[in-house]
């Protein structure tokens, strides 16, 4: 069987171009290329080289329409044994190639010419074409006759045309030939056999029988020879007398040949191969060309020849003739046929040949599954060869069979579309449709594809090419390796290993093997060094650039801002930066990643590569470097990786595609997942951007940068030392504060980073920073008391409330040494997140507060100085004595240290009474570790100097019917005196040398002064005071005698706004409570009014009243002051006790004590 | 008689999604290798040839050596049934078919089958061969 056989090729001439000389493949093919253009010669174009020697018996040539066909067979063929069957199976000329310059011996081209001659007996025309002659060549070829053609070296149209010429000439002289040949055949003298005529000795019916078919076996044979001759009318006469005989002869065989001639002359002369009459004609010769040849079967040569081939070549003609979508049917069938025929065919290379072509007519019909049914069928019968050039011929059918199995090397994939495949189809928000999904997998006929590689694999190995071994192994072991057992992997490896070996170091290959790599995260920039876009418009450009408030999603943020799901981010100029990839290897061999670096296709980033161990079966996520080179996008589409010795790039995008697959059932299975690792949301590359280098902070807290421990409420001052590590001054900065516990920052030293602005590369500021510990939740509380009790080191709590320092800075707004064209784009900012790791632990702890109310009672000796007395501010308990000291409320703190450190309390009340703010400090409390110690405040100091009437309104109003909007607001009054009270009470302590602080009371204050709010802070309509009167020259200040007229004076204070008329009366008393100045037995003698005073006191005014006491017996005595108002106002009703309105409002002093000593 | 048969089921975008060797003859790899390239083959004849004719059942569509092939193409999302047979039982056939495309179809009904993907149910797997057993 002959390849590429059509319908036509009956009318092709066959040309051998061999090489002559020493000449180079490549130049052969060169050479043998530009003679195949010169494929159809017209008639028209020989006349000049043409003669007509006798008259030719091609009578009805068409000379003005009609043309020669050649066909060239490169590198010569042995000749058929059915050449005198189909005379277009002889070489009717040969033309040798010779390269001058290699060859430069005329003589022995012409002589080696001559040999290479020999072998083709059936040539008649022959011709040595020599290319690139020297000067001196072309001297000597002159003389070598008409055999030699020397192409002296000139342009590419010049050298066409001096070929063209050639072929013309060749083109007349093989009709020159043909003619002879046919006017000999025609007197009779040719004798035509194939190899199917019987071979053994003929009987003499037979011979008379051969005789007779002689006749039109020869005006077949004339009948090739007019189709040659490009004369199809004169075939068709020819064929028709062949015919006849043929079939009075009974000689099929020659019946179905002529046949095949007159479709061909058929279709040649009509040359309207779309007229469905002459289709159909065709049809239905063919099929009876078809039905001769195989009735031309003979059972006793079949062992020997068949006329079998010639059954199936006719079914490829007419397949190849109707190959048309429209007609697949058809097609089909025949092709069905044929290849049913390949069992029968005794010839191997046969066999391949009409594989070849029923491939290549299943392809040529669209049905590539078919054709690459039948490539692999080819490829199997290469592969019987075992010989390497079979191997190789295996190995390229075979990777033409790739696409209809869906297992192509990527190679030959036409990168624009790996890259347009399916990722936009993926990128639309990630959700796809199911059938995108399936088609992403279509044809997924693991069981032929992993075969297919192997043979791949298998032929590449036999061929020596070791990439297209590494190549397919690399696929088999990627896509399949759930299915291959593992000492199958292994020996993929060990295959991919064995083919890196026999390639050069760094050869690339375009299919990833292993391992799989999937993009895992890119980690944002740490918080020392995020980068925050400037908006030049504002002052505060860092603001709005970063979500504020505790919610991720805000309602209020833009619609398109959160719609675009690729994230943006920004690396910058030499600064290193990192991505994270994960790796698995899902066999079961150890996987040695040689190098392992981020592909960068955008040329401004250096890729960092690092070499990894990947265990059977494991999953390893690994962080990959780099530095931004250079300003521009970065895309990073996956990672180039050296394993198993080859340069390979494997693409995130791919194995997000095969993720998705495994998902949704449709690939085997997902590497990551038997790898034991988690799943993991596909992480779509974010777009990336470098900027121009920043300015880069980075900061430390002085000390060290552990927590800082502290008691609740300690204050401590810390100093954080902020340097500039980038390459750009810092040119603005700004200070705030985020997280929890804001409010425990006290201060910030802004100034001192203000003043280091702008701050140079390299340079440091040390801003301090005033921390004050917030006080712990009551949940930590109990926690850390149940836990403090075993353990005595209490666990520092995870600190996600400590607060944080953001420090929001930029460099300078224009990049000078940078493209002007950026200039409108101001460089973007930095923030720089410094926590105040703070780790509070339970300080004291407050237990309860509560109001106290004392009754110190004054002593009225002890009265003498100065009413207007400053100096006591350094007493322990402050009492006013001429205000007495009755009802006298101490706030009592209970507190407990359940720290092993000791406190010492100390309460500080701040003075505004008199405009300059004053400090009043009472003598420190010690608390011991594990005890609980009582601290009174006493809350003298707050009492107003005036009972004012509008103060008092609320009280009065609030039991009455109630303007709840007034009484509203007076009770955010008094709230408001309350804090104010309370915020003038500190409770410091100190524990050690450096720790101090301030306890936090407040609530605890003001539950406790809730209630009694009043009488603490208002004072008594009235206060009234004794003193002695004492003369100037009194040794012994102070003592009252016996038996001595005491002078005496009592104080009457009105401490409203009004002016109050009252009715005075003092009293005294002894030890057991008796009057002593009434009564029967009174121990005092008085003189002055002591009872029924009437006295007026003007408002906010003081009156004296004196008076003398004699006293009969010594010990103790209290004096006692009380008034009846008159005409009490509303105020004066409302501070008093009694609640009828009518009754006399009464007032009274606190009790004064005085000693009375005796003479003696 | 020792016969062979391979059946699969091909999903509307060929991924087969269910196959068997349900022939009697003793199995070997390499022939169930040859088996799916001859079914895989015979897709480009199906999917032309189905368009042409209202037949569910397309006898002996193809075939390659001694084995032919033929389809039965469901109606509604163009599931192809395939068999590769060596025998010439059409009726057989036929009728295995029909009963595999009604087990199929209660595949089909389980809601948690996603169409178009492998069908993994033994209980399928037992039931195809039973009725291989009984018609072919």
């Amino acid at each position: 069987m002959e390849p590429d056989v059509s319908i036509d090729t009956s009318s092709m001439i066959r040309i051998a171009v061999i090489p002559v000389g020493e000449i180079h493949l490549h130049l052969f093919r060169k050479y043998a290329g530009m003679l195949a253009r010169h494929h159809n010669i017209e008639l028209s174009t020989i006349t000049s080289f043409y003669t007509e020697h006798q008259k030719s018996p091609f009578t009805n040539q068409p000379w003005d329409s009609g043309s020669l066909r050649f066909k060239f067979i490169v590198g010569g063929s042995p000749p058929s044994p059915w050449e005198d069957f189909q005379s277009n199976r002889k070489i009717h000329a040969v033309i040798g190639i010779c390269h001058c310059p290699s060859a430069p011996d005329l003589d022995t081209v012409v002589d080696q010419f001559a040999v290479a001659c020999k072998g083709y007996s059936s040539s008649v025309v022959q011709r040595c074409f020599a290319f690139s002659p020297g000067d001196s060549q072309l001297a000597d070829g002159k003389d070598r006759g008409n055999k030699l053609a020397l192409f002296p070296p000139a342009d590419q149209r010049t050298q066409e045309i001096h070929l063209q010429t050639m072929m013309q000439d060749i083109a007349a002289s093989l009709l020159m030939e043909f003619e002879k040949w046919v006017l000999q055949a025609e007197s009779g003298g040719t004798i035509l056999k194939t190899p199917l005529d019987s071979q053994a000795s003929l009987s003499s019916e037979e011979v008379i029988k051969a005789k007779k078919r002689r006749l039109g076996r020869a005006q077949k044979t004339i009948g090739d020879y007019c189709l040659l001759a490009g004369s199809p009318v004169d075939a068709n006469n020819h064929y028709s007398t062949a015919l006849e005989l043929a079939r009075l002869t009974g000689d099929y065989f020659w019946f179905a040949g002529a046949m095949e001639g007159g479709v061909c002359a058929l279709l040649m002369d009509k040359a309207v191969h779309k007229d469905p009459v002459i289709e159909e004609e065709v049809k239905y010769r063919y099929n009876s060309v078809i039905v001769h040849y195989r009735k031309s079967f003979i059972q006793d040569n079949a062992q020997r020849v068949s006329p079998l081939s010639f059954e199936l070549e006719a079914t490829l003609k007419l397949a190849r003739f109707l190959c048309r979508r429209d007609l697949a049917k058809e097609v089909v069938d025949l092709l069905t046929a044929a290849a049913d025929g390949a069992k029968a065919l005794i010839d191997a290379s046969d066999r391949l040949i009409l594989y070849i072509e029923i491939a290549r007519l299943y392809g040529t019909l669209g049905y590539h599954r078919k054709a690459a049914f039948f490539s692999r069928q080819v490829a199997q019968l290469y592969l019987q060869q075992e010989n390497n050039l079979a191997a190789i011929s295996a190995m390229q059918v075979l990777a033409l069979t790739t696409k209809a199995y869906r297992v192509q090397s990527r190679a030959s994939i036409p990168k624009h579309a790996v890259f347009n495949d399916v990722g936009s189809s993926i990128a639309d928000g990630g959700k796809m449709h199911h059938h995108l999904v399936v088609s992403l997998f279509e044809s997924q006929w693991s069981t032929l594809q992993m075969v297919v590689l192997k043979e791949i694999l298998l032929s590449a190995v036999r061929a020596g090419d070791p990439l297209a071994a590494w190549s397919a192994a690399a696929r088999l072991l990627r896509s399949y390796y759930p299915l291959i057992t593992p000492s199958g992997q292994n020996g993929l490896a060990s295959a991919l290993n064995n083919s890196a070996e026999r390639l050069p170091s760094g050869t690339h290959c375009a299919d990833p093997a292993l391992p799989f790599v999937r993009l895992h995260s890119l980690p944002l920039h740490p918080s020392q060094m995020d980068i925050i876009k400037r908006n030049s418009a504002r002052e505060d450009w860092w603001a709005g650039s970063a979500p504020s408030g505790p919610f991720i999603y805000t309602p209020f943020s833009k619609g398109e801002s959160t719609n675009n799901s690729k994230q943006e981010l920004v690396w910058v100029v030499g600064e290193p930066v990192q991505v994270l990839v994960e790796l698995a290897n899902p066999c079961g061999f150890d996987l040695l990643v040689n190098s392992i670096y981020l592909s960068v296709h955008s040329g401004n980033f250096d890729a960092f590569p690092i070499s990894v161990t990947l265990p059977p079966n494991s999953s390893k996520v690994i962080s990959l470097s780099g530095i931004p080179t250079k300003v521009g996008p970065v895309n990073i589409p996956g990672c180039l990786v050296h394993c198993f010795g080859v340069i390979t790039e494997h693409f995130f995008k791919d194995v997000d595609n095969l993720l998705l697959g495994a998902a949704q059932g449709l690939v085997i299975s997902d590497p990551f997942r038997c790898c034991g690792s988690g799943k993991l949301k596909t992480t779509a590359v974010p777009n990336i951007t470098v900027v121009p280098s920043l300015p880069l902070l980075v900061s430390h807290i002085v000390g060290g940068d552990g927590a800082v421990i502290l008691y609740e409420g300690e204050i401590r001052e810390l100093w954080v030392s902020v340097a500039n590590a980038g390459t750009v001054a810092v040119e603005q900065a700004h200070i705030s504060l985020s997280g929890k516990n804001q409010d425990s920052v006290i201060s910030i030293g802004y100034d001192a980073l203000k003043s280091a602005l702008p701050l140079k590369p390299g340079a440091e500021v040390t801003i301090p920073v005033t921390l004050k510990a917030w006080q712990l939740a009551l949940v930590d509380h109990d926690a850390i008391a149940s836990k403090s009790t075993f353990v005595n080191v209490t666990r520092p709590l995870k600190d996600a409330s400590s607060p944080m320092l953001l420090i929001h800075y930029a460099g300078p707004a224009e990049n000078q040494g940078e493209l002007t064209e950026s200039v409108s784009v101001v460089p973007p900012g930095r923030r720089l997140v410094t926590p105040l790791n703070v780790c509070v632990l339970q300080g004291l702890s407050f237990v309860k507060a509560r109001l106290l109310s004392m009754e110190i009672p004054a002593h009225v000796g002890e009265i003498s100085n100065k009413s207007s007395d400053n100096d006591s501010a350094d007493r322990l308990v402050k009492i006013d004595p001429y205000r007495g000291s009755w009802g006298l409320r101490f706030l009592e703190l209970e507190l407990s240290n359940p720290t092993d450190v000791v406190f010492e309390v100390g309460v500080s009340v701040q003075l505004e009474s008199d405009e300059t703010s004053s400090e009043f400090d009472y003598p420190k409390t010690r608390i011991d570790r594990d005890y609980s110690a009582r601290v009174l405040i006493p809350l003298e100091h707050f009492k107003l100097p005036v009972l004012d009437g509008s103060f008092l309104a609320s009280n009065s109003l609030s039991n009455g019917d109630g303007k709840t909007s007034e009484k509203k607001k007076k009770k955010a009054e008094l709230n408001a005196y309350i804090r104010k009270l309370i915020s003038k009470i500190k409770v410091r302590w100190v524990s050690g040398r450096n720790s101090s602080g301030e306890l936090h009371i407040k609530d605890a204050t003001q539950a406790a002064l809730q209630t009694s709010i009043m009488d603490v802070l208002l004072p008594d309509p009235l206060t009234f005071s004794f003193r002695l009167v004492k003369e100037v020259n009194s040794k012994d200040g102070g003592d009252v005698l016996a038996h001595d007229m005491t002078p005496m004076e009592v104080l009457v204070r009105n401490n409203t706004k009004d002016s109050i008329s009252m009715n005075l009366s003092i009293t005294c008393r002894d030890v057991a409570g008796e009057n002593c100045i009434e009564g029967t037995n009174s121990a005092v003698l008085w003189s002055g009014a002591l009872s029924g005073m009437k006295v007026d006191v003007p408002p906010l005014e003081e009156i004296k009243h004196s008076f003398c006491l004699y006293f009969l017996v010594p010990g103790e005595y209290t004096l006692l002051a009380a008034a009846v108002i008159d005409d009490p106002n509303e105020i004066l009703r409302a501070r008093a006790p009694s609640s009828s309105p009518d009754e006399p409002i009464f007032c009274r002093g606190p009790p004064y004590h005085v000693r009375v000593n005796g003479t003696l | 008689m020792a016969s062979t048969a391979c059946f699969m089921i091909i999903s509307k975008n060929d991924i087969p999604i269910y196959e068997a060797e349900v022939g009697t003859a003793p199995k070997k790899e390499e022939a169930a290798h040859q088996h799916q390239f001859i079914l895989h083959a015979a897709l480009d004849v199906v999917q032309d040839l189905a368009w042409t004719t209202s037949a569910m059942f397309l006898k002996a569509i193809d075939r390659f050596n001694d084995l032919v092939v033929s389809v039965y193409v469901t109606a509604a999302i163009h599931t192809r049934l395939m068999l590769l047979h060596d025998s010439r039982n059409d009726d057989g056939i036929k009728s295995f078919f029909q009963e595999v495309h009604e087990l199929y179809i209660k595949t089909l009904l389980n809601p948690l089958y996603l169409p178009g993907s492998r069908v993994t149910s033994s209980h399928f797997d037992t039931k195809v061969r039973a009725l291989a057993r009984r018609y072919l």
